[in-house]
């Protein structure tokens, strides 16, 4: 029989459960789908082995659910992986990220797991993360006397590090409606087909005119030791146009500057050409 | 803490710590003991249970987290004496040696059922994705659904 041993508070308001976190002490930790806390407490993780109190935050509706306006779309931090799959805006306006949570561990996993817990501990195999760098995504998050929206690509500083501060929660996702029709596409390498951790991810958005490339975002995760963007080579593609010669272009560069990035290690003679491939034939998808 | 929730169609009320993981409440404090325990970090879905509708690992939920909640385990899913569906069917193909993954392998089934009676290999692969078998080799679990599937629904693809 396993006890976590720790004081669970289960606020039912936002209101209440920042109130919980101003009183907060290094000791709480911040509980959603529970599917790294509760591993974590359990396998006595040191990142978790101090911790007495969790703030379940599982029952607070303002943070929960997906809405969508004019300019905006905005997912509430606690909802889950499997709701985001399922939801019919995600699959219409954001299919990269709904490709991207379908491929986080089993139905299990996903209907729980909470999609700002994707991306709160910076764990650099978070595949959430390059899907949602690619639409620019911003996050709100409040504390019991503050609130403030930043870009993730901010928020996310080093591996396993973030902005957030003790007292704070993440509460929603925003993502801003284009006026440009993007096309995209997002890819997971690990180690087996179904419930692996990647190794690698690519997400790539691409708003084409005939063939020109009127804007372009690309992402990686895993490989490099936080999720990031590449603006060099963003600005390298703009304005160009798509040929075959170009695909491959960019993708010897895209190898470059992850290679730029995390160094020469034993992986790269593996890494180093598969990047190069799977982001060429991600770009061939796209061209097609 | 009392936790107060239904229990395959019956109010339940236990008296427990509120960071008792849920499968130590179910198995110890309920003695139900269909769900089980492999791997207790999330990887293996011996112990399924479909919570609010939807299929969960009940190594990764806590006991509070259960309170005013329907959950449906092993235990509820016949019709008293008789079986369900699934349960025949997987009798029948011979999806059951050792049985260990059984119960997270039907309820995993359920919920792709409940949810979508008519499902194609792969959304039944995708569903079943989070329960190892060390047993069976997959394809007579495999069968066994896609032939719930077709009894559910004279029309199925498979
Ligand atoms: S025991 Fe819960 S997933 Fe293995
Ligand atoms: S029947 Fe033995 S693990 Fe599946």
């Amino acid at each position: 029989m396993i006890d976590l041993k720790c004081e669970v508070l289960t606020p039912n308001s936002l209101a209440e459960a920042l109130q919980y976190l101003a009183n907060n002490n290094e000791y709480t930790k911040i509980l959603a789908g529970g599917t790294d806390v509760i591993v974590g407490k359990t396998q006595g993780s040191k990142r978790f082995i101090d911790s007495n109190v969790l703030v379940d935050i599982n029952r607070i509706s303002e943070i929960r659910g997906i809405e969508e306006n004019d300019c905006s779309i905005s997912i509430g931090a606690a909802t889950t992986l499997g709701e985001i799959c399922n939801n019919k805006i995600v699959g219409e306006k954001l299919p990269l990220l709904k490709k991207a949570a379908s491929m986080v561990g089993s139905q299990q996993i996903r209907n729980r797991a909470t999609i700002a817990g994707n991306f709160v501990n910076n764990a650099p195999c978070a595949d959430t993360v390059p899907a949602l760098l690619v639409y620019d995504t911003s996050i709100e998050i409040k504390s019991h006397n503050s609130e403030r929206i930043i870009s993730l690509q901010e928020f996310l500083k080093g591996p396993y590090q973030t902005q957030l501060q003790k007292e704070e929660l993440v509460t929603r996702i925003i993502i801003s409606q284009k006026e440009q029709n993007y096309f995209g596409e997002f890819y997971k390498l690990g180690r087996r087909r179904a419930v692996a951790i990647s190794r690698l991810t690519l997400a790539v958005l691409i708003a084409l005119k005939e063939k020109q490339i009127l804007d372009i975002k690309i992402a990686s995760g895993a490989v490099t030791p936080i999720g990031t963007r590449f603006p060099k080579l963003e600005e390298f593609a703009k304005g160009k146009i798509m040929t075959d010669v170009l695909c491959k272009n960019i993708a010897k560069k895209m190898g470059e500057e992850v290679l730029g990035v995390t160094g020469l290690r034993w992986s790269s003679a593996y890494k180093l050409p598969v990047v190069q491939q799977m982001f060429y034939q991600l770009l061939k998808g796209i061209e097609r | 803490m009392e936790i107060k929730f239904t229990l395959n169609g019956k109010e339940a009320v236990v008296v427990c710590e509120p960071s008792l993981r849920f499968i130590d409440l179910l198995r110890e404090k309920l003695s139900l003991t269909g769900t089980k325990e492999g791997c207790g970090v999330g990887e293996c879905g011996a112990c399924t249970v479909i919570m609010n509708g939807v299929a969960v690992n009940s190594c990764l939920v806590l006991a509070s987290q259960v309170v005013g909640s329907e959950v449906l385990t092993i235990e509820g899913i016949a019709n008293g004496e008789e079986l369900h569906l699934l349960q025949k069917n997987f009798l029948q193909a011979g999806a059951v040696q050792c049985g260990f993954c059984t119960p997270g392998m039907v309820l995993s089934s359920y919920a792709l059922l409940q949810e979508n009676s008519n499902p194609s290999e792969e959304e039944i692969k995708d569903a079943i994705a989070g329960n190892l078998c060390r047993c069976t080799g997959y394809k007579q679990i495999l069968d066994a659904v896609k032939q719930t599937a077709k009894e559910l629904n004279p029309s199925a693809k498979l």
